[in-house]
């Protein structure tokens, strides 16, 4: 059985945890207590991740680090449609790449805004909110044109990618970081779709939302 | 020129194509946080963006289609007016009727939505968006205050979209033509294009810019179009937000928005009086001696119901009648009921039949609920008679548009009887039918119907007197609780002793009342200047209850279940007496 080594408030573990419930992959959770215990840190952690940084997943022996590595690697080998990571168009396949990029940004300011007031990291606040609203005008403005086109999702393809995946945790959770979403209508409107679909988890601070009407078939 | 108070006008505070189905929009108006959603049947509510238990946004809450939920403790408010419908921490009670979301008036023209003002006020009209289609470009939120914007705004630059891509020289002209938005036309040889910048004043030092291009351009020129505008907008927006001061020093009036009140006058809170006005809008035949009625307000929106709800009219002949109404969630702006002729009655079915028409006014008063809905419920069953039907059909839909587990049985004289099929049809899945059974066979489909109890489960009946009677001790053997058994009875028809004589003593006002035999008890507190609210006065309804401090109340009522009968804790005033010489009421 696939493990995924975990701590459920952390934003970077939700994302492999949402993709493996959306292509309903069995797997075992380890528990990892990233705060207050610091066990990402410790000597046998370190064992499994040199760099201590979770999450880590084990799948029969292969051993792999990093949410994005993790979302590419889930993708490809689980995902027989292979629409998550869409490996037959090097277009879309480059545009996915370029928006995990972009993913990493929000996570080192959005997500890392969100250590510094919920897990006393001290890095530099203002400067974390300052660019994650850098980035969340880049990508509401991005979305809003994709609506524009009559697509739903970050990568230009009618089926959702790693990329919203890689996304969505550090864009739900920004207000808990102290980064409000008040002036993003494309972005809010985005988490919803990301939350209707099938297999979609929550977390702790990601609050449900209603179901369409009726719900495309 | 002494510029408006900006309070007074109304601003646009979100694009139309941003009201997604099920969805609520975050926006911000002269400080005010707003919640803006549109329900299912199209109306587009602007609230102020805080639960009012608990200050939590509205704007993360729940679009269901009719009613916004608070993410915090699931108090549910209703589409048009706001009120708060269902509180999850009291599933048994109707929410008092002031508990209420602000609400702002709403409008929408070119495309945008307008808010904030008085109810009366309208959006600008701009004559370059007069008379075509136009398009609306992406708003733009930014870091500045609105005077600098506007300022920004008058010197923007832009090709017309037969212009994209050439070189052709442009001349633009701004024109402030109303202190909240510019016209800016550019010119080239044969094309001519004009965008109007309207603001929405967020806040002090915050606004955003919502453009609107005069005419739509081709389909195949509109992202373009759309494009061009969004890469100018967003060099203009560098150039505001660096030349804006880092404080922002002009602050702009931070006037509160007065919530837009309505849903006609509000009577007094006591006593049986018209609190309402309404017209016939619509008065159809639904099933063999049932009319159905639906009736719109005057003026405003009429105020909020919960599934069970009954309403008094006061009728052209001087009766007072109370009808349940039919209506589910999604029924709104009416209400609807229904009458079943009684020939031999009272008078007040026979003038619902034959005296009111379509377009007559009516005098009611606003819904009352003592027949509440749980929403909280493993199974819900709804047992209806006759025309018990009514209040039974409004919580059959609340059920099944929350996607609750329920079923409905209703027993009718013959198929002819079977009353509002149009709003059963979309139930069909948990409707059962039972049509011209004998007594002894209803009994027996009630047994049948009641067998399988489990916790958290509860009953709902309403209909004729013998067979709610038959209803609950059937439950009861069943072992359903007293509890779990919620009943309405359309008429208290126990025999009843106003025989009796006693002294009533009113704890909050130190005063005792002499009580004779003959009076009601509610006739003798209203004597007293005590004017409690009341409906059927019959004993059926509940609306006249108080509570009992001390003393044994001679119980005389069909609205009480026998587990609320002997804590002999609460009793209605209209029927009910004391069968101690004393009574002590908590009034």
């Amino acid at each position: 059985m696939l493990r995924l080594y975990d701590y459920l408030l952390s934003a970077n573990c939700y994302k492999p945890r949402l993709l493996l419930s959306m292509l309903d992959v069995p797997h075992d959770l380890v528990p990892v207590e990233f705060y207050p215990g610091r066990e990402h840190e410790s000597a046998a952690f370190r064992k499994i991740n040199p760099l201590g940084h979770i999450p880590v997943i084990e799948d029969d022996g292969f051993i792999l680090r990093d949410a994005h590595a993790i979302l590419v690697y889930l993708a490809g080998e689980y995902d027989p449609a292979r629409t998550w990571y869409p490996t037959a168009d090097p277009r879309l396949l480059g545009g996915v790449a370029s928006w995990l990029q972009f993913a990493e940004g929000t996570a080192d300011t959005a997500s890392a805004a969100r250590l510094c007031v919920n897990f006393g990291y001290e890095f530099d606040l203002e400067a974390c909110v300052a660019g994650a609203h850098r980035l969340f005008r880049v990508l509401d403005e991005h979305l809003w044109f994709r609506e524009q086109e009559g697509l739903d999702w970050v990568a230009p393809a009618a089926a959702p990618t790693v990329a919203d995946i890689a996304l969505f945790p550090d864009v739900a959770l920004s207000e808990e970081g102290g980064i409000s979403r008040e002036d993003y209508p494309s972005l809010r409107r985005w988490t919803e779709r990301v939350q209707r679909l099938p297999g979609f988890i929550d977390m702790p601070g990601v609050l449900p939302v209603a179901p369409l009407p009726y719900p495309p078939t | 020129m002494t510029a408006p108070d900006p309070a007074s006008l109304l601003h646009p505070v979100a694009a139309g194509a941003d009201l997604m189905p099920r969805h609520v929009v975050r926006s911000r108006l002269l400080g005010r946080r707003l919640a803006i959603w549109k329900a299912d049947d199209g109306f587009v509510n602007v609230w102020e963006d805080r639960c009012i238990h608990r200050g939590m946004r509205l704007s993360a809450g729940v679009n269901d289609g009719a009613e916004l939920v608070c993410q915090y403790h699931g108090w549910r408010y209703s589409n048009r007016n706001g009120n708060c419908v269902y509180i999850p921490a009291h599933p048994g009670e109707a929410p008092a009727g002031g508990l209420r979301v602000a609400t702002f008036a709403c409008a929408e023209k070119y495309g945008l939505v307008w808010s904030g003002g008085s109810p009366d006020a309208e959006p600008p009209s701009i004559p370059a968006l007069e008379g075509g289609e136009v398009l609306v470009l992406r708003s733009l939120p930014v870091n500045a205050p609105a005077a600098l914007v506007l300022e920004g705004l008058a010197g923007y630059s832009f090709r017309p979209t037969a212009a994209l891509g050439t070189d052709t020289p442009i001349t633009t002209s701004a024109d402030a033509g109303n202190p909240h938005s510019v016209t800016v036309t550019a010119t080239t040889t044969g094309a001519e294009s004009s965008v109007v910048f309207f603001i929405q004043p967020a806040e002090a030092g915050r606004c955003v810019i919502r453009p609107v291009l005069s005419a739509a351009p081709a389909p195949e020129e509109r992202l373009a179009t759309l494009r061009h505008h969004a890469r100018a907008l967003e060099e203009l927006r560098a150039q505001l937000e660096d030349s804006s001061p880092a404080e922002a020093a002009v602050a702009l009036p931070l006037a509160t928005l007065e919530p837009l009140r309505s849903g006609g006058t509000a009577g007094a809170a006591g006593g049986r009086h018209p609190q309402l006005q309404v017209r016939v809008a619509r008065k159809w035949v639904c099933a063999e001696g049932i009319a159905a009625f639906d009736l719109a307000p005057v003026a405003g929106e009429l105020p909020s119901f919960q599934p069970g709800a009954h309403l008094d009219v006061h009728l052209p002949n001087g009766l007072v009648r109370q009808y349940s109404l039919t209506n589910g969630p999604d029924l709104t702006g009416v209400y609807r009921i229904g009458v079943k002729l009684v020939p031999e009655g009272g008078g007040g079915s026979r003038c619902m039949h034959q005296s009111v028409h379509e377009g007559d006014a009516l005098d009611i008063s606003t819904p009352r609920n003592n027949f509440t809905l749980r929403r909280d419920a493993a199974r819900t069953l709804l047992i209806a008679g006759g025309i018990g039907i009514t209040p039974l059909l409004a919580m059959a839909q609340t059920l099944a548009r929350q996607g609750l587990t329920w079923e409905l049985h209703y027993f009718a004289q013959s198929d002819d009887h079977v009353a509002f099929d149009e709003m059963l049809a979309p139930l069909a899945e948990g409707v059962t039918t039972y049509c011209g059974l004998s007594p002894q066979e209803t009994g027996a489909e009630l047994t049948r119907i009641t067998r399988h109890y489990g916790p958290m489960q509860h009953a709902y009946l309403c209909g004729p007197g013998p067979m709610i009677d038959t209803a609950r001790s059937i439950a009861a053997e069943a072992g359903w609780p007293t509890e779990a058994v919620h009943f309405e009875y359309f008429k208290n028809e126990s025999a009843r002793d106003d025989s009796s004589a006693f002294d009533v003593t009113l704890a909050r006002r130190d005063q005792t009342l002499r009580i004779g035999a003959g009076m009601s008890l509610l006739n003798g507190l209203r004597n007293a200047g005590i004017d409690l609210p009341s409906s059927c006065e019959q004993g059926a309804c509940g609306t006249c209850i108080a509570t009992v401090l001390g003393g044994e109340p001679d119980h005389q009522d069909v609205y009480l279940n026998d587990s609320e009968r002997a804590a002999a804790n609460r009793m209605l005033t209209c029927v009910s007496r004391a069968k101690s010489g004393q009574l002590v009421l908590d009034l």
